[in-house]
């Protein structure tokens, strides 16, 4: 058990010009938590991971496990297990082979080995399969291997780097549950990258969210929800993504085709104070609704109606100014309007939405 | 300075035994021996610790290299030496390149007895070329060969093979495509495993027909095999010395700049190691500007060696 | 998809036959069958031959061997045979003692040297790692048994002519720069999270060599190995300037020219010594030819 702490990490990779992969990175995970990484593909967030597990040089800055820094120590000092993306299992060796290499090393007796690969095989479900090589298991028994070789060791940290990526949609969100209901009972710190934010939302404690090797915003999934950062995490975190318009203010709010939406004061002052015309505005398209004839709302033509069972979502383009974009809605799935249809659709709780500058992207709401 | 021996320590560690190796044992004698090219060395005049006698070569300047440029056929006709080398490696790789694919080609097929065909025609790799060189100059000869009994027996004419003709150099080809072949083989067939099965399955949907896919499938997966197995096949052939010299001898008519070479270094009692090694110099000189070449065709068909 | 080794050495093994099943589809006309078998076979004929007649040769007296009409047996017998081994023209089973020495020697060390070089270029992109790979290109390109008179000074320098070790050293010469080209290429295929998974679980980059790449690298070292051996097993020129000229110590391809003097070939003879000699280069081909496609096919014949 231990906390782990990025202070002020830099990777930077050579090149001309060179290329910073994880920029100035200042995290601090906490013993027993779950920390997801999650960002787009080139994001830092694997490299971040890395130089953690000590398969990657740390240029600036420093990394510490338990307080102690290890940013010099080689990765069999760090005392951690890594589970890859794709598995890495050792195909030379059985399956109790893979789960018991790293005790081996450590020159643990060899009862004790046998031991605690059954007992981690018989958590996983992979007693039937010890004496297989790799090659003979399925994708999910594959990586429950993985998993079963970083749970033998009792690390300190567990690192997993899209442990999900290649199993089937139905094993992964299985897996997944598995995956948090095992860290919940070991308490092992345990840092997770996944770049995809359903994985991200669900699992982790908090959420760090990369982007071009910054660190956007790290807080718990409900917050990184409700209170995004900025307009990267707030139009990243979400499916199907918020709603993030660049429109025009006037003085009592955000102008939207036919729709006013009403600002806080103390917005609209700073704002002013700035001598900004227009700001980004988002709105998840679970707080927009379709609206009465006789409400205001903006003229939605719609492009498009996906149906997920409980719920629809329709697409469709909207005037803003002289440009048309593209709303989300998300709709009771037994009355969806038809495709062309023109229908007026309006926020349904002023407290839902989002501001950011429109230039720095920054949150300006309170 | 520290952090970079931190990080590449033990990549040099484990490649300092072949530098250290290649430099003592290849490096040393390949400038001693480009030194060499310069003086008038030869058995006469070595250095002889037997029989106590110091070095008594002296340095001749650019005299073996006017010599031999010149084409004089005393320093064994550079030119056209040349010219029969190029004749040989081109003959040999290509022959090597087109009967290799041939066969990859046919045993990508599924059937029966595959493994068995594969070892039969991967024999004659494993055979030492003094044995295949052996084998051949029995089957070649005029008299006794199998090869003339046949023909003979097939009331055809039974040519000299191995004699002062063009001929030879048939023969010393064909011999060398004989041991040659099994490797481009295997090297070929490991390049069409390679190629992915939807390509061929995506080739057919679009309508390609066999030779289509052949060309446009095929080929263009192969190309990285095909432009490394070029490259040192040529580099191998125009350097094989064994078949030629133990099949056909010192003919004239098989003489390449590597056999000449051999001849100029082993044979005589006059062992002229200057011009043997300018010989070789002049070898990698062509080599090089080969490669740089080829390396410049591949470049503009935008691959990489 | 999945591209874990265990995967890729499996697509390996299974690449024919993912073709297979799909050429099979379209069932082969007969006319095709009898076609593909008959090129095969006649390509099998040629290529097996020349061994077959040398075997045929060797059991035939040398009076025989040249003969103006071929026969497949007359007086056949083993006496040549019994003349070779028995050692009346030079101690045969001494040259097949130093041959098998050197040969499996300059395997072991070729082995060792190219697998250290080709992992060390594979997987780190330390400084120089580029230039090292074209010197070993450029070395190929000079023909090094011209060099014999200043390999003769070295080896006389590090007092090591004459001996077994010098003469190894000089065919590992020949034998690595391929073998590290083929052995990379290999490596290059193992994927690097398996390296990493080994440092994580606890392996010095030498352990990770030492108990992860080279075990899952047996094709590739296999072909390695017969390369190395075939170099030292059939070399002359080097071998009959470098070893000591007694009869004893010399090699078998050295030996064996004692029954091909200049005008007078011993056929018979000379064929029952080569079938001698061929046969350990047979039995370590048998040993690796299963390796040898995948071996070379991901190879250093990539490029």
């Amino acid at each position: 058990m231990a906390e782990v702490a990025y202070v002020n990490a830099s990777r930077v990779f050579p090149g001309s010009p060179p290329v910073r992969a994880v920029d100035q990175l200042e995290l601090n995970v906490a013993d027993g938590e779950f920390l997801v990484l999650v960002g787009p593909s080139g994001s830092g967030k694997s490299t971040a991971l890395r130089m953690l597990a000590g398969l990657e040089d740390v240029d600036e800055g420093a990394i510490e496990i338990g307080g102690k820094d290890v940013t010099n120590v080689p990765p069999k000092g760090r005392d951690i297990a890594m589970v890859f993306q794709s598995y890495a299992l050792y195909p030379h060796m059985t399956v109790a082979e893979n789960m018991g290499f790293a005790l081996k090393l450590r020159g643990v007796p060899k009862q004790q080995i046998k031991d605690k690969v059954a007992e981690a095989a018989k958590m996983l479900d992979l007693t039937k399969y010890l004496d297989r090589k790799p090659k003979a298991l399925s994708g999910g028994q594959r990586q429950r291997v993985a998993m079963g070789r970083a749970i033998v060791r009792e690390p300190s940290v567990f690192l997993m780097d899209e442990p999900l990526s290649n199993l089937d949609a139905k094993l992964r969100v299985e897996t997944r549950a598995n995956i948090a209901a095992l860290q919940k009972r070991l308490d092992t710190t345990t840092i997770y990258v996944t770049h995809d934010q359903v994985e991200a939302m669900t699992m982790g404690h908090r959420v760090a969210v990369l982007k071009d090797g910054l660190l956007q915003q790290c807080d718990t999934p409900r917050e990184l929800y409700e209170r995004p950062a900025n307009a990267f995490v707030a139009g990243f975190m979400g499916s199907p993504a918020m709603n993030l318009k660049t429109v025009p203010l006037t003085a009592e709010g955000a102008q939207l085709d036919g729709l006013v939406v009403p600002l806080p004061r103390t917005v609209l002052d700073s704002v002013a104070a700035e001598g900004l015309t227009e700001v980004t505005f988002g709105v998840r398209p679970e707080a927009l609704h379709l609206a009465g004839a006789d409400e205001d709302g903006m003229e939605l033509t719609v492009e498009l109606v996906e149906e997920l069972g409980a719920d629809a979502y329709v697409y469709g383009s909207v005037r803003i100014g002289d440009a048309s974009e593209r709303f989300i809605v998300r709709v009771d799935s037994r009355t969806p309007p038809a495709f062309g249809q023109k229908v007026k659709v309006a926020v349904r709780d002023n407290s839902e939405i989002h501001l950011f500058h429109p230039e720095s992207g920054k949150r300006l709401s309170a | 300075m520290r952090r970079f021996l931190d990080r590449y320590w033990y990549a040099y560690a484990m490649v300092l035994p072949v530098v250290v190796v290649t430099a003592v044992l290849v490096l040393i004698p390949l400038v001693q021996g480009i030194y060499f090219t310069f003086t008038d060395i030869n058995e006469a005049n070595i250095a002889n610790p037997l029989l106590d006698r110091v070095a008594g070569y002296v340095s001749v300047g650019f005299r073996n290299y006017a010599n031999v440029l010149s084409g004089d056929s005393s320093y064994g006709s550079f030119w056209a030496t040349l010219l029969r080398t190029v004749i040989w490696t081109f003959c040999c790789v290509f022959l090597h390149v087109t009967i290799g694919l041939g066969l990859a080609l046919l045993l990508n097929r599924p059937m029966r007895a595959r493994a068995l065909y594969r070892v039969l025609l991967i024999l004659p790799w494993a055979v030492p070329a003094f044995i295949s060189s052996f084998a051949w100059k029995y089957m070649f000869n005029s008299q006794f060969g199998i090869i003339n009994q046949t023909l003979r027996a097939l009331g055809l004419p039974e040519p000299v093979w191995l004699g002062q003709s063009n001929l030879a150099l048939v023969a010393v080809i064909i011999v060398n495509v004989w041991v040659g072949v099994p490797f481009n083989m295997i090297a070929l067939l490991g390049g069409l495993q390679s190629i992915p099965g939807d390509l061929y399955e995506a080739a057919e949907i679009d309508g390609a027909t066999p030779w289509q896919r052949f060309r446009h499938v095929t080929l263009p997966g192969l190309r990285s095999v095909t432009s490394t197995v070029v490259l040192l096949g040529v580099i191998w052939t125009f350097n094989m010395f064994a078949v030629i010299y133990l099949v056909t001898g010192m003919n004239p008519y098989t003489r390449t700049l590597i056999t000449y070479a051999f001849e100029r270094f082993f044979a005589g009692a006059s062992r002229d190691y200057a011009v043997a090694s300018t010989y070789g110099a002049l070898i990698l000189s062509v080599l090089l500007v080969f490669a740089l070449f080829y390396r410049g065709v591949l470049r503009r068909q935008g691959e990489t060696l | 998809m999945t591209v874990d080794a265990a995967a890729l050495r499996a697509a390996g093994q299974e690449a024919a036959a993912g073709n297979r099943g799909r050429a099979s589809r379209a069932k082969r006309s007969r006319l095709a069958s009898v076609g593909l078998h008959g090129a095969l076979i006649t390509a099998s004929l040629v290529a097996v031959f020349p061994v077959f007649w040398v075997l045929v040769t060797s059991f035939k007296p040398d009076a025989r061997a040249v003969e103006a009409t071929p026969s497949l047996f007359n007086e056949s017998s083993l006496d040549n045979y019994v003349d070779v081994l028995s050692g009346q023209r030079g101690n045969f089973l001494a040259w097949f003692g130093n041959s098998v020495l050197i040969a499996l020697l300059t395997t072991v060390l070729g082995v060792f040297l190219s697998a250290t070089t080709g992992y060390a270029v594979s997987r780190f992109r330390f400084p120089g790692h580029r230039s090292l790979l074209l010197g070993f290109l450029v070395m190929q390109m000079f023909p090094f048994a011209v060099l014999i008179v200043p390999l003769y000074n070295i080896l006389i320098a590090l007092g090591l002519q004459g001996t077994t070790f010098g003469l190894v050293l000089v065919y590992c010469t020949t034998a690595v720069p391929f073998c590290t080209y083929m052995l990379k290429g290999y490596f290059d295929t193992i994927p690097v999270d398996i390296d990493e998974a080994g440092r994580v679980d606890g392996l010095s980059p030498f352990g990770v060599f030492w108990r992860l790449v080279l075990p899952l690298a047996r094709p590739g070292l296999a072909v390695t190995a017969f390369y190395s051996f075939l170099t030292a097993w059939g070399e002359v020129a080097f071998a009959s300037a470098l070893l000591s000229a007694a009869d004893e110590s010399k090699t078998l391809a050295v030996g064996l020219q004692v029954f091909s003097q200049q005008n007078r070939t011993e056929w018979g003879h000379l064929a029952a010594a080569s079938i001698l000699v061929a046969i350990p280069a047979v039995l370590v081909f048998y040993l690796v030819q299963r390796f040898l496609v995948s071996g070379l096919a991901s190879g250093g014949v990539k490029g």
